[in-house]
């Protein structure tokens, strides 16, 4: 039991801070400065915990006696925390100006921020459909509430009001999906789902396949596939620099976790079903994402266009594995590495200009912005080059696995238009830099004030270029071989 | 010696990378660039010196550079990437001459960024390294453009991008599922391309992976069809831009048909070889018109330059020795010649602000000495005899005509047509009496330091080519074979 503990200390310390925080929020001697590092120790106490564990998993389920086979070890759900977690830390670190900017900041933006990352860290461990549930409202609920924390503004509160009446409804269709399942199989625990899966042939299995499709729903919108998508470009405008920073880089990626358990472990045997609904989704994301991202004016909903593409990219991965790609899995977890390094850079970066001054920051308020900061200009070019797949870039790689593992599951025409819309990508991407770079600024050079902000993008940048080019040749400095190695690793631990 | 190969990509980078993190400051910047500059030349001068003609891939670096997706890290280099290796470090300086007093940094490293990437380009042999280096070129070519070019520099630099972006798109398609068959037989990923070459593709397949390459390539040269971006990209872009994007980059099309598809798809090739010819054919006529009708004189040379690197992708596609030695041939010439000419009519800039021809002329009764530089390089372009140009020219003319009749006179036509609008923009630039009330200074002794090089380069080329030829001879019969 208590060596079990030591197994548990992530969750629990974040839950622990978010509690503290909790009850800390309504003394109004502590500035908000001091609520944002009590909020990192606890996440940071979390961070080293799971890096700890990672690869020493000596127990498969967590309280077994107490939970039975609820929540599930693995180095696949740990390398997970460690994201979402790092996510957490730097979206915390890196706006620790932001914060000072606005008024309308509070100790419970702290709290609740980890109380989402406590949720998007039972997520990746769930291993019982209802508990996969609870931990998606824990996780969504937290995030409704930080999108509309500016709540006298108008669109702040319309993004909180559509996301979350949206939000609940799909969550409405997991029930159901559940409920169906349930039906089928008497059980909720993956395990028993698994075992229901590969001794009933397909055709007696109308009721899961339903309840699966309907999961598949849920999914598809917290992702933002098209035509799940219609919430995410307001969404993303009307919540504050920071959070939309956390939804881009974390929360998108905590749906992975669940969505890649299922479909790769417990849906295995049927997977190849949803292979035709996936690529129809997949093409119409790609596309209609694009479409969005190019018609943008404010670099913020750019971004969020943006994002409905990644997912797509990441879409022909997971068909890929329906299909019986090998590489399909890792280049997906790969994927979801590098787009949250790129993402974290690039939303981090809006966030720290943001925090300097109250525009909407269209690409032309970006005019001349290499002039007035060259560094942070590079850095932002060097983000944008990484999602506009890039090469000498991580970015770039990432696409590299995904479009191998489409050609390997022999979707040809699934590789094609994913390398026709990183080309479309480029337009949008590389306008920003020509909006950077080719106008002269009326502004002075300031100095350049180096703080905890600029020094994280600044590492950022630099692991997203050495995870592009980074390679074995020089000893212990990890390059893009360990990355592979990592998200190989994640997936070869799920059972 | 043995890291020479990657001492000589890396060395501009490195000082750049060096001298970006102190914020060097200006004078600092010049001195780390030219060193750069004459570092890899020097490096490069010691390589030619060890390199054996009789032998063909050399120097060969073959390291893993990322183990799990197969890539590596092999370099190597042959008498054609010698050639333009030689061709970018004689270059380089006489650029950096060029700019000597300009001001603004970013000009600086974007220069020895843009070295390190074609240099990269010309020595690797591994796709994805190739692919990587391809597209890094291409960044600071577009903020050039767009940063300090001139006219609708913004439209411009976007529209080359986007274009060459789409060729290497479908390039990286074509590696990708090479790569993938690679593994299908193997049941390993490498895109070394040691390895891919052993590869035998199925027939269909074949046509689209090399169309997807050609399309790149087609677009870099560019081919008629192809080349909506070349005029506005190198009527906006700076005197130094211009030179190696016509010089370097566009070489590095055929480079690369040269290098990889050859190596790769050698048979397919043939199925192609009637469509570009045809392309060529109509690109080094049409190109040739255009340019008569140009009065800017950026946009003159944008088109000639067309016009002769189309010859020479028509000189590939012949496969024999006459047409090969020429391409080859023209290749290192008309980089040095095209380069001559950039320069001068950037200088011709800074004296009129005009580039213009009915805005110039009468310049030779003002300025002897830069009316010779200016004549001598637009008629070794046009293919003066004892002239460099000439020699290359009348190869691929002569191997045209072995291969068929008609394909030699129309390459004929290139060397007439090239006459007519060099020598009646010479007769309205050089000759007749002034557009202009600019009272202007001849070349200053700086200015004839920077273009003396590479006449003589141009006159040796032209009059002793028996000095050159043996250096690739052997390698091209045994290509032929």
């Amino acid at each position: 039991m208590i060596n079990e503990l030591f197994f548990a200390i992530p969750m629990i310390s974040v839950l622990l801070g978010a509690l503290t925080l909790m009850l800390l929020s309504h003394k109004k001697n502590i500035s908000l400065k001091n609520f944002n590092y009590i909020a990192i120790f606890f996440l940071l106490i979390s961070f080293v915990s799971e890096y700890l564990i990672l690869g020493h998993n000596t127990q498969d389920y967590l309280f077994a006696s107490i939970f039975q086979h609820t929540f599930i070890l693995d180095d696949f759900a740990t390398i997970f925390d460690l994201m979402f977690t790092l996510g957490a830390i730097l979206t915390l670190l890196v706006n620790n100006d932001y914060f000072k900017s606005r008024t309308y900041f509070s100790g419970e933006y702290f709290s609740l921020i980890l109380f989402s990352v406590f949720g998007m860290m039972l997520l990746s461990h769930a291993h019982e459909l209802l508990t996969v549930f609870i931990a998606l409202e824990i996780a969504s609920l937290s995030i409704y509430t930080l999108v509309g924390f500016h709540k006298n503004k108008k669109v702040s509160s319309e993004a909180m009001m559509k996301y979350m009446v949206l939000g609940s409804m799909t969550g409405a269709f997991f029930m159901l999906g559940t409920a169906l399942i349930y039906g089928a199989v008497g059980s909720t625990t993956l395990e028993n789902i698994s075992l229901y899966v590969n001794a009933t042939p397909l055709e007696d299995m109308t009721l899961l396949v339903v309840g699966g499709s309907f999961l598949m729903i849920t999914i598809m919108f917290k992702i933002g596939a098209v035509p799940f998508h219609s919430w995410i470009i307001d969404v993303y405008h009307g919540a504050p620099y920071p959070i939309t920073m956390f939804m881009a880089s974390t929360f998108k990626i905590a749906i992975f976790a669940i969505a890649l358990r299922l479909y790769i472990v417990n849906f295995a045997q049927i997977n190849h079903f949803w292979t035709e609904m996936l690529q129809a989704i997949t093409i119409l994301t790609l596309l209609g994402g694009s479409w969005l991202a190019i018609s943008q004016t404010l670099v913020k909903r750019m971004l969020a266009g943006s994002s409905i593409v990644h997912s797509g990219y990441l879409l022909i991965g997971i068909s890929s594995i329906g299909l019986g790609s090998e590489v399909a899995a890792p280049a997906i977890m790969f994927y979801l590495i590098a787009y949250f390094l790129s993402a974290v850079g690039s939303f981090g970066i809006l966030s720290f200009i943001a925090s300097q001054s109250k525009k909407q920051m269209s690409y032309e308020d970006f005019k001349g912005f290499a002039n007035r900061r060259p560094y942070m200009a590079l850095m932002m070019s060097i983000f944008m080059l990484s999602l506009a797949g890039f090469p000498s870039t991580i970015g770039f790689l990432g696409k590299f696995y995904i479009f191998t593992s489409a050609i390997e599951s022999g979707q040809l025409i699934l590789a094609g238009l994913g390398i026709m819309t990183a080309f479309i990508s480029v337009y949008y991407y590389f306008k920003l830099i020509a909006m950077m770079y080719f106008y002269p600024t009326d502004h002075e050079q300031k100095k350049l004030p180096i703080d905890i902000s600029t020094i994280i993008i600044a590492m950022m940048a630099l692991i997203v270029i050495w995870g592009g080019i980074g390679t074995s040749l020089i000893p212990f400095i990890p390059g893009a071989d360990s990355f592979i190695e990592t998200a190989k690793t994640a997936i070869n631990s799920l059972k | 010696m043995e890291n020479i190969l990657t001492d000589i990509i890396f060395l501009p980078l490195l000082i750049a990378v060096i001298l970006g993190t102190i914020r060097a400051s200006l004078p600092l910047l010049r001195v780390g660039a030219i060193f750069s500059s004459l570092g890899t030349l020097a490096l490069t001068l010691l390589l030619t010196y060890d390199f054996n003609p009789q032998e063909g891939m050399q120097f060969l670096v073959n390291a893993t550079w990322i183990k799990n997706a197969g890539m590596t890290y092999n370099l190597g280099v042959d008498y054609l990437s010698l050639i333009i290796l030689l061709l970018i470090t004689t270059i380089m300086p006489l650029l950096y001459l060029y700019m000597l007093k300009e001001r603004r940094k970013g000009y600086w490293y974007n220069m020895m960024l843009l070295q390190t990437g074609v240099t990269g380009a010309v020595l690797s042999l591994d796709l994805i390294l190739f692919y990587l280096f391809w597209e890094t070129m291409l960044l600071p070519i577009f903020i050039m453009i767009g940063k300090y070019g001139s006219g609708m520099k913004q439209y411009n630099s976007m529209k080359i991008v986007l274009m060459t972006i789409l060729g290497s798109m479908s390039m990286l398609f074509s590696i990708l599922y090479i790569g993938y068959i690679y593994f299908e037989t193997t049941g390993v990923w490498s895109f070394a391309l040691n390895d891919l070459s052993t590869l035998i593709f199925e027939a269909k397949t074949s046509i689209w992976l090399t169309a997807g390459f050609l399309l790149a390539f087609a677009i870099k040269i560019p081919l008629v069809g192809f080349h909506t971006w070349m005029a506005p990209a190198y009527g906006s872009a700076p005197t130094p831009a211009v030179v190696i994007m016509s010089a370097i980059m566009a070489k590095l099309g055929v480079y690369g048909i040269w290098r990889f598809g050859f190596t790769l798809f050698g048979s397919t090739l043939h199925f192609y070889e009637p469509i570009i010819i045809v392309l060529a054919l109509i690109g080094l006529i049409y190109y040739a018109i255009v340019a008569i009708t140009e009065t800017n004189l950026r946009r003159m040379f944008a088109y000639s330059s067309g016009s002769h690197l189309s010859l020479i992708a028509l000189g590939i596609f012949l496969s024999n020795i006459y047409a090969w030695g020429g391409s080859l041939y023209f290749i290192a010439t008309h980089a040095i010649a095209s380069a001559g000419m950039f320069m001068v009519i950037g200088l011709t800039y800074h004296r009129f602000q005009t580039i213009n021809i009915n805005e110039l002329g009468g310049i030779a009764s003002k300025m002897p000495i830069f009316t010779f530089f200016f004549a001598f390089f637009a008629l070794s372009i046009a293919g003066l005899p004892g002239t460099g140009g000439f020699v290359g020219e009348l190869l691929i003319i002569i191997g045209a005509f072995k291969a068929s009749f008609w394909v030699g006179v129309f390459t004929a036509t290139t060397m007439l047509s090239a006459m007519v609008y060099i020598f009646w923009m010479l007769q309205r630039t050089l000759f007749g009496s002034s557009n202009n009330e600019v009272i202007a200074k001849d070349l200053s002794i700086k200015e004839i330091l920077m273009l003396a090089p590479l006449v003589i380069l141009l006159l040796l080329t032209g009059i002793i080519p028996s000095l050159f030829i043996p250096m690739f001879e052997p390698g091209l019969l045994g290509a032929l074979k």
